[in-house]
């Protein structure tokens, strides 16, 4: 597919400038109410958190991915809610692999993401189970199975609060690397294969895919598939290009996978502006982190000031999207 | 103050509705209505004749308070009115019977009448049930109260709707294509209803698209066409001639031409075929026919006598119950769509939200269900060459489109129909199995559509063409059946039939010698 017209350009860019304007004066609402500075605390926030470059992309990497995980499914019309706990099948799966050689690590966690998702789509096409319900529980057992599996089997023996310590397989670079052609290969698989177009077909109506002879089954384990393979390497990098490490309460796993679907929607479906949207949640986040150490203020508080930019932001899209679905007449998707 | 009468008619009847000046733009700056006069007086029945889309519904809707009018003024009993919902309009004596009902299919008669009529005033069963009676016992006719609207026949749930508005205390009535769902028995049922209402003082007004029906029960006319009015007469004025140029502007083909071809072998066998509907009633019941290449086969029936079911089952949308499809004489009861498509199978829904995914690109939709055709290395799609596909069909058949990459959402109904129509027979199908084709199409579209079905008969195809238009199907058909209630109750060549004789075995009445 070739980019949309101009016009539909422009519209966009106004739309995220607006939502940034109404994120951050959200944001200096709450900060104000709550008795704090917020114009100091949200130059903080901005200056802070763009400021280490190399930081900023290692940590936007693993998001990229959960984005990219939750984007696929989106367009077969699938909510996959899963990219959390695909992401923590990743992730343990590389430890469990260190043991044994860590060049096969990473595919292995992408493997684990894989079949995770699989499992989803198969819940859904042979016993009708929603995507939302078996993704939300297939969260909760695999963030408990993952505490389990780190304190039973991976625990380090000086350090009792976090695993084995792995060796920083991927350089910088190559982080990076990953994270920029991710949404490239996403991005031609979705528009210019034969499989991409029979995702986005099924995603546009589930009548029209019958007509044009798409199974839906199939497709719906495909994106499903393919969701969760992107997840399970994310998790897979977040372990072995970033933290190293997972300690017991699974702290710095925790989050990527829901963060990715508000980045996915903040880069309004599209695999390419998912590299952006990741970046400036990141910056965000690392940007909060310093504005509880420099400014006091609460983490919660901080939380909800992010809550309200990615809020701002990614809203119009959801509704969007939610609206084409249940055929509320608006366009979108 | 009473606006000045439209008319100089010296002893004029009380005037039921007056709209002036009517403009309506609709937000994507299409313009549905240009300073259109409309008047109706009481106690007539009023048709407003036009083709698809040219404004007919638009009008009504703005009368019946549901949208409202960019400009103008709306007069209903000598009163200004400004509407802001079909709550004002009603309370006035206003009511529209839409084409699809709005009823609640397992709810008895009483209990939907009941519940529409509870909404908007404090009246007990008992009340309602006797005005019913004697509503009833006026026009004479009988609708069983306590029978479930879903197993009653098409024209008798369109009486429950009218009752149900006459009940609301209906004064004007307007009827959008009514007889668009009916048989000619029932339309002419209809009719004799309309009638009797008249005599009671009922005011109808009668949205149609179909010269007959203005010439056999309306009083006055008014033609709409592309948003304007292009006149007002008193049906004994006019002809039906004069009426049928209006309506479509000078451009008067009514007729596809056929042109011979050179007849085949079979195509397409249909082997005893039993099929189901959605909610598991058997809607084809036993269907047996071939149909050759270099051969249009036509299927007429009124909509709803299980054609969709039949053709489903043909292209391989929906499981056989019993029977086989045969193509080339093999047996492919047991395949996919995908399948049968590579066999040169194409297929023209009826429905465009079943044909075209609306959100996604002209370019796109115009590659569905050809893909294997546009396929190059590594399964990469080749989207030069289906550009020139989508150029190809968008010229040959006319869409007007902004860019190929526009969303279908943004074209109106008529360029997506065409688009449709166009990607399955600029394909060049073997075999096309072609489900009212020409729906939603202006006079030159529906005749361009229809050329170019004739043009792939006589190069050699197969085709199957299903229509509720009588027309369409004696115009285009080397051989025709007629499906009733899921069978074939007649066949024969093009002279055998003429229209009542089809019109009657449409309606069930005639059994197939």
């Amino acid at each position: 597919m070739r980019l949309g017209s101009l016009e539909n350009l422009r519209s966009q860019l106004v739309e995220v400038t607006l939502a940034l304007v109404v994120g951050f004066v959200g944001g200096a609402l709450a900060l104000t109410a709550f008795g704090y500075n917020a114009l100091e605390n949200i130059q903080v926030m901005i200056s802070y958190g763009f400021r280490d470059l190399g930081y900023l992309l290692l940590k936007s990497a693993p998001i990229v991915l959960t984005a990219l995980a939750f984007l696929v499914p989106l367009k077969a019309g699938l909510f996959n809610i899963g990219g959390e706990g695909q992401l923590y099948a990743g992730a343990i799966t590389a430890l469990f692999l260190s043991k044994i050689g860590f060049y096969l690590a990473i595919p292995a966690g992408a493997l684990a993401g894989l079949l995770v998702g699989v499992a989803i789509g198969l819940l859904r096409v042979v016993r009708g189970v929603n995507e939302v319900v078996s993704s939300i529980m297939f969260n909760w057992t695999l963030y408990y199975l993952s505490m389990f599996a780190i304190q039973r089997y991976l625990l380090d023996p000086v350090y009792t609060h976090q695993s084995i310590r792995v060796d920083r397989v991927l350089s910088l670079p190559e982080v990076v690397t990953i994270m920029l052609l991710s949404p490239l290969v996403v991005y031609l698989l979705l528009y210019n294969t034969e499989l991409g177009y029979r995702i986005r077909v099924a995603g546009s109506s589930s009548r029209v895919a019958r007509y044009a002879g798409v199974n839906l089954n199939i497709v719906t384990i495909q994106s499903m598939a393919i969701g969760g393979f992107l997840a399970g390497l994310g998790g897979a990098i977040q372990v072995y290009g970033v933290t190293t490490v997972v300690d017991t309460t699974l702290s710095s796993l925790y989050g990527l996978g829901f963060l990715g679907i508000g980045v996915a929607l903040i880069a309004r479906g599209n695999p390419l502006a998912v590299i952006p949207a990741a970046v400036l949640v990141s910056g965000l986040l690392i940007g909060s982190h310093w504005m509880e150490l420099r400014g006091r203020v609460a983490p919660e508080l901080a939380d909800v000031v992010i809550g309200v930019i990615i809020l701002a932001l990614s809203a119009p899209y959801a509704y969007r999207v939610l609206a084409s679905r249940m055929g509320w007449g608006v366009g979108g998707g | 103050m009473n606006p000045t009468p439209l008319s100089s008619n010296t002893t004029r009847p009380r005037q039921a509705v007056l709209m002036k000046g009517i403009t309506k733009v609709y937000p994507d700056g299409v313009i549905a209505l240009r300073d259109v006069d409309f008047e109706v007086y009481e106690g007539e029945i009023h048709a407003l004749l036009g083709e698809n889309g040219a404004g007919k519904t638009t009008l009504m809707r703005i009368l019946y308070g549901e949208i409202r009018p960019t400009r103008g003024e709306v007069w209903v009993w000598g009163e200004r009115v400004e509407f802001r919902s079909p709550r004002g309009a009603l309370a006035k004596g206003i009511s529209m019977v839409y084409q699809n009902f709005t009823l609640v299919p397992n709810f008895t008669v009483l209990d939907n009448i009941y519940l529409a009529v509870s909404s908007t005033m404090r009246v007990s069963r008992g009340e309602v049930v006797g005005r019913l009676q004697t509503l009833m016992g006026e026009l004479n006719f009988k609708i069983p109260l306590e029978a479930t609207v879903e197993e009653l026949p098409v024209g008798l749930q369109q009486k429950v709707e009218i009752l149900k508005a006459l009940v609301m205390g209906a004064r004007i009535l307007i009827l959008d294509e009514p007889t668009s769902v009916l048989s000619p028995l029932e339309s002419r049922a209809l009719f004799e209803l309309l009638r009797a209402l008249k005599a009671k003082g009922v005011t109808i007004i009668l949205i149609t698209h179909k010269l007959r029906e203005v010439k056999s029960v309306a009083d006055r006319v008014t033609v709409l066409r592309r948003g304007r009015v292009v006149g007002v007469f008193g049906v004994g004025e006019v002809s039906e001639r004069d009426l049928a140029r209006l309506m479509v502007g000078g451009d008067v083909v009514v007729e596809g031409r056929k042109l011979e071809g050179v007849r085949g072998g079979v195509a397409l066998r249909i082997e005893d075929l039993h099929v189901r509907d959605d909610r598991g009633l058997l809607r084809v019941k036993g269907v047996t026919f071939n149909v050759r290449y270099g051969e249009i086969v036509g299927i007429a029936g009124v909509q709803g006598s299980g054609q969709k079911e039949l053709l489903e089952a043909i292209v391989g949308l929906r499981p056989v119950e019993r029977g086989r499809v045969l193509i080339d004489g093999l047996d492919v009861t047991g395949y996919g769509v995908g399948e049968r498509r590579r066999m040169g199978l194409a297929y023209i829904p009826d429905s465009r939200v079943e044909g075209l995914a609306l959100t996604m690109s002209l370019t796109e939709n115009s590659i569905i269900g050809l893909l294997e055709r546009f396929l190059g290395r590594l399964n990469s799609i080749r989207w030069g060459l289906a550009e020139g596909y989508a150029s190809g069909v968008v010229r040959d058949f006319n869409v007007v489109h902004r860019s190929l990459w526009d969303p279908v959402l943004h074209l109106s109904g008529g360029n997506q129909q065409r688009l449709m129509v166009g990607r399955e027979i600029s394909a060049n199908p073997r075999i096309i199995v072609a489900h009212e084709p020409t729906q939603g199409l202006d006079i030159a579209s529906s005749n361009l559509v229809r050329s170019k079905l004739l043009e792939l008969k006589r190069r050699g195809s197969a085709v199957l063409l299903v229509s509720s238009e009588v027309d369409e199907i004696l115009g285009l058909s080397d051989r025709i059946l007629v499906m009733f209630d899921g069978r074939i109750v007649g066949e024969g060549a093009p002279g055998d039939f003429d229209e009542e004789k089809l019109g009657l075995l449409m309606g069930g009445f005639v059994e197939a010698r």
